[in-house]
């Protein structure tokens, strides 16, 4: 049957028929699905091809790319998807007229098809429609599907039979890890692994969340920094038993298959992982990344100062920095009142706040010394203070350094400082009288005990420092009276000196002479003024305390100490009566006390003890082992080849490098270079002699020269 | 009981830019130094270094200068002195110059003595001082009373002995029973004292003469312990 005429366009076309147009909508919706499904089937087929070579590739031993994005799968995939779209954007937009076209050429029966979808005139119409009835569109859609997929479908059946069986890239890595193996490369290369057990290591650390650093992933290291309290897993693929431990202490291994896993939390000291399979060991350093304490700096005040009254404001200012964040600062004080040997303190904060795990902050607060109850001679310390927000070990604390505010004392701007002249000579002559009083009460106590000649030995002896004594009271007599000081030996007999018969001085006569000495009329006791000359002066006390020196050298003579003892009393009375007649009172610094080394010497009543004292041990016995166990490496390396490391070898200086990191970070550092370029298979020579002069120190000498790769 | 702080012109810091050496003293002679910090009351036991002086040259062949030297911590002069001597009431506070210099000092193999002239666990110079020490050297330990420093010259059985303030209650009202130590590589490095010690030997050597035992003779140990340990 016909189709419904349609209308009579202009000029006596008429308009395609629906049937002809329906047929050819319906053939180019056809089209327009195998074209999209050809694109996507093409794209898979690419995304196979990229991961058939992949796998070809690491079969062949190209390395596995560290970086995420340049996985295998991803590449594929968006190989695959560029390739699909190209494909799509090449085979164009299909509109009828194209379907027409196309089935034109696909089916001999739809011929004119284009002239068909067209307006046309109703005679060509009548002509063309019942051909186009016949048609069968749906086999020509058919043939077209077949013939543009079956080609991707074929390819993508094959491609991922092929990809089936290919070995896994893990099987893959663990062949290249054993042949590695058996051509003895050194351990921590990322081509080979001691050991067809161990395999390819891959290590996650996960640093604390305190932190806020990214969870990093690293593939086949020999050595990984964490942060302390880091959690650290090893993983990786072992189709035998694997053991792992840290030094002697084993560590838990997870299974699953032939996948296994060691976790660990990052410590404070080093840890080197020992992973054993196979018989063979494969070492992964983990190095501890200390999180550092805040690092305070007071800006405010710059000095210490001094405050007359406790009142006003000081404004305190400080920069606050941290490696990972702040979690809190502020100032404290202390305030210290008191003198002498009593004082008490009270503290307390100001301008604490809260910082949000900022790196760097400042801080700012006003101290009221208002509020401080403060009072005169009190000190207040001040300093600022930051804590990071370490939640594992306990929050890190920084301090700047102290300021100090001091509140003057009442008479403090009074004071005058003035050097303490040195004491009076008659200082020591008071003390050594009342050593002899001591002594001559002792006699006096000993006496009903001891024999007669060690009393008056005794007693003669106490006798004799009494002259002295005397003679040196009796030299600041006429020293004031203008003599020299040999006036005594001059003027008063008494020590043996011809000059007249021995006795005790007259004061009325020694007045006389002052006042004939200074021209004057009655005799007055005038005060000593210092280094005036002539020194005119005469202290009563001093000649009384000289007679009374006299009486009691008399009595010490004859053997009677008990005697003696009532005018040494006498004498030490009236040398401290002229003491302090002529005191001169001190204010300031007392004078240094000057010890007297040479009369002070071995002068003590007892003596040291003989001790055995064992050999100082070396200053540094833990340096001399470490260049010991350097030496010992060296020579495995030397004993080696040059171009292929001793596994041994490198790893004595994997453990000796994780040893060396808390106490010799130098020498860790110069360890660390030389082990990445000898696996890196480069000349380490400069860095291990580098390490070599820090591990032993200063030069040595030696028998003669040791063998070390290649040196003379 | 020794002298408090000595008269001060107001507005000036309390601080020395300059180590002073002892005048008299010779290549070869040990100076006793007294360590001077900026936040405290450095000097409060003036009298303390004559008396050892006075002690080292009673009972050993030590040479020995006649006077003692103030040092600064954060200067490099600190260096040539094997021995140093620090107390105080106040607080103590470190600057940065003085915590590395001071850590430098003890690792080159000085021994620092430190101690608390208010005798008194709970008063803030203890508490301070601590915390320093623990700052620039590492944590404080007791020291045994069997350690070397016991029979370093003379011999105290007992460990560290007692003083009058700890038997008079004076301060915390403790007698403390041993040293604390500070360690670098094994070695004591800080010695620290919460017995008063400058109030012990805080008076003039010539009084030394009135006392039936002489009560510096742990402070010839401490000497003799840092020239020879």
């Amino acid at each position: 049957m016909s189709a419904p005429t349609a209308p009579l366009a202009a000029g006596g076309e008429q308009a395609p028929s629906r049937a002809t147009l329906a047929a050819v909508d319906r053939l180019r919706r056809s089209l327009d699905a195998i074209v999209w499904v050809r694109a996507l089937a093409q794209g898979g087929v690419v995304a196979m091809v990229v991961l058939v070579a992949a796998r070809l590739a690491l079969m062949a031993g190209a390395p596995v790319a560290d970086t995420p994005l340049l996985h295998t799968a991803w590449l594929a995939v968006a190989a695959g998807v560029l390739a699909a779209a190209a494909r799509r954007w090449r085979d164009g937009r299909l509109d009828r007229t194209r379907a027409a076209l196309w089935a034109e050429e696909q089916a001999p029966r739809a011929f004119a098809i284009v002239t068909a979808v067209e307006p046309q005139r109703a005679d060509v119409r009548a002509l063309l429609e019942p051909r186009l009835s016949d048609v069968p569109w749906s086999a020509v859609a058919g043939r077209a599907a077949r013939r543009a997929l079956l080609p991707s479908l074929a390819a993508l059946i094959v491609l991922s039979a092929v990809i089936l069986l290919l070995p896994e890239p893990a099987a893959i890595m663990g062949a290249r890890a054993a042949a590695a193996a058996a051509r003895g490369e050194g351990a921590g290369s990322p081509m080979a692994a001691p050991g067809a057990g161990v395999g390819a290591v891959t290590v996650v650390v996960r640093p604390p969340a305190y932190s806020g650093l990214p969870v990093r992933t690293e593939r086949d290291p020999a050595s990984v920094s964490a942060l302390v309290g880091s959690a650290v897993r090893m993983d990786g693929r072992t189709a035998g038993a694997l053991r792992a431990r840290d030094g002697d202490a084993p560590l838990a291994v997870s299974r699953d298959d032939d996948r296994w896993s060691v976790s660990l939390t990052m410590p404070e000291r080093p840890v080197v992982a020992t992973l054993s399979a196979g018989g063979r060991d494969r070492l992964v350093l983990l190095t501890p990344v200390m999180d550092s304490t805040p690092t305070v700096t007071l800006a405010q005040s710059v000095r210490d100062t001094v405050l007359r009254a406790p009142t006003g404001t000081i404004a305190l200012a400080a920069e606050a920095r941290d490696d990972l964040g702040l979690a809190s600062g502020g100032f404290e004080y202390i305030v210290s009142s008191g003198e002498g040997e009593s004082f008490t303190f009270r503290g307390g904060t100001v301008g604490q706040v809260t910082l949000g795990g900022a790196r760097k902050a400042t801080l700012r607060a006003d101290l009221r010394l208002d509020g401080l109850a403060l009072g005169p001679g009190d000190i207040v310390h001040v300093r600022a203070l930051a804590r990071d927000a370490n939640s594992l070990g306990g929050p890190g604390v920084g301090s700047s350094e102290t300021r100090t505010i001091r509140i003057a004392r009442l008479g403090e701007y009074d004071s005058l400082a003035v050097e303490g002249a040195p004491p009076a000579e008659a200082d020591s002559a008071a003390l050594s009288q009342r050593m002899l009083l001591i002594q001559t009460e002792k006699l006096e106590e000993d006496r009903p005990r001891i024999a007669r000649d060690s009393l008056m030995t005794r007693a003669r002896r106490i006798s004799s420092d009494q002259t002295r004594l005397r003679k040196q009271v009796g030299e600041m007599v006429y020293m004031r009276l203008g003599d020299d000081v040999g006036g005594e030996h001059s003027h008063f007999p008494g020590d043996g000196h011809e000059h007249g018969a021995e006795g005790r001085l007259d004061p009325d006569d020694i007045l006389a002479r002052a006042s004939a000495a200074t021209g004057g009329g009655e005799p007055v006791a005038l005060d000593f003024h210092g280094d005036e000359t002539p020194v005119v002066a005469v202290n009563k006390p001093l000649l009384e305390a000289y007679n009374h020196m006299w009486d009691a050298t008399r009595a010490l003579d004859v053997g009677e100490p008990a005697r003696a003892i009532p005018p040494m009393h006498l004498a030490l009375a009236a040398l401290q009566r002229a003491r302090q007649a002529e005191r001169i009172y001190l204010r300031g610094r007392p004078p240094a006390v000057v010890v007297d080394v040479a009369h002070a010497r071995l002068q003590g009543r007892t003596r040291g003890e003989d001790n055995a004292r064992a050999p100082r041990p070396a200053s540094d016995p833990a340096a001399a082992l470490r260049a010991e166990r350097l030496e010992r490496a060296l020579r495995l390396l030397a004993a080696g080849d040059s171009a292929r490391p001793d596994a041994a070898a490198l790893d004595s200086l994997t453990v000796l490098r994780a040893d060396a990191l808390t106490s010799d970070a130098a020498l860790a550092a110069a360890l660390g270079t030389a082990l990445d370029r000898l696996r890196a298979g480069e000349d380490a020579g400069a860095a291990l002699r580098r390490a070599r002069r820090l591990a032993t120190g200063a030069p040595v000498t030696r028998g003669g020269l040791r063998r070390w790769g290649g040196l003379p | 009981m020794s002298a408090g702080l000595t008269g001060v012109a107001p507005d000036e810091p309390r601080r020395a830019t300059t180590a002073t050496v002892a005048s008299a003293s010779r290549d070869g002679e040990f100076v006793f130094a007294t360590a001077q910090y900026e936040s405290g009351d450095w000097d409060s036991a003036p009298l303390v270094p004559a008396n050892l002086i006075d002690s080292v040259a009673r009972y050993t062949s030590i040479p020995v200068a006649p006077t003692g030297a103030i040092v600064p911590l954060s200067s490099a002069a600190l260096l040539r002195y094997p021995f140093a001597w620090l107390t105080g009431h106040l607080p103590v506070r470190f600057s940065d110059a003085e915590r590395r210099n001071v850590r430098l000092w003890l690792e080159r193999g000085g021994l620092l003595f430190v101690d608390d002239h208010n005798h008194d666990v709970d008063g803030a110079f203890h508490r301070t001082a601590t915390e320093e020490i623990e700052r620039t050297v590492g944590p404080l330990r007791e020291l045994p009373n069997d350690d070397a420093l016991y029979s370093a010259f003379f011999r105290f059985d007992d460990g560290p002995p007692t003083t009058s303030h700890e038997l008079n209650g004076w301060g915390d009202n403790l007698v403390h029973e041993h040293l604390l130590v500070a360690r670098i590589d094994g070695r004591p490095a800080v010695l620290y004292s919460n017995k008063d010690y400058s109030s012990e030997w805080g008076y003039h050597p010539d009084s030394k003469r009135f006392m039936a035992v002489d009560n510096t003779r742990f402070g010839v140990n401490l000497i003799v312990y840092a020239l020879t340990r």
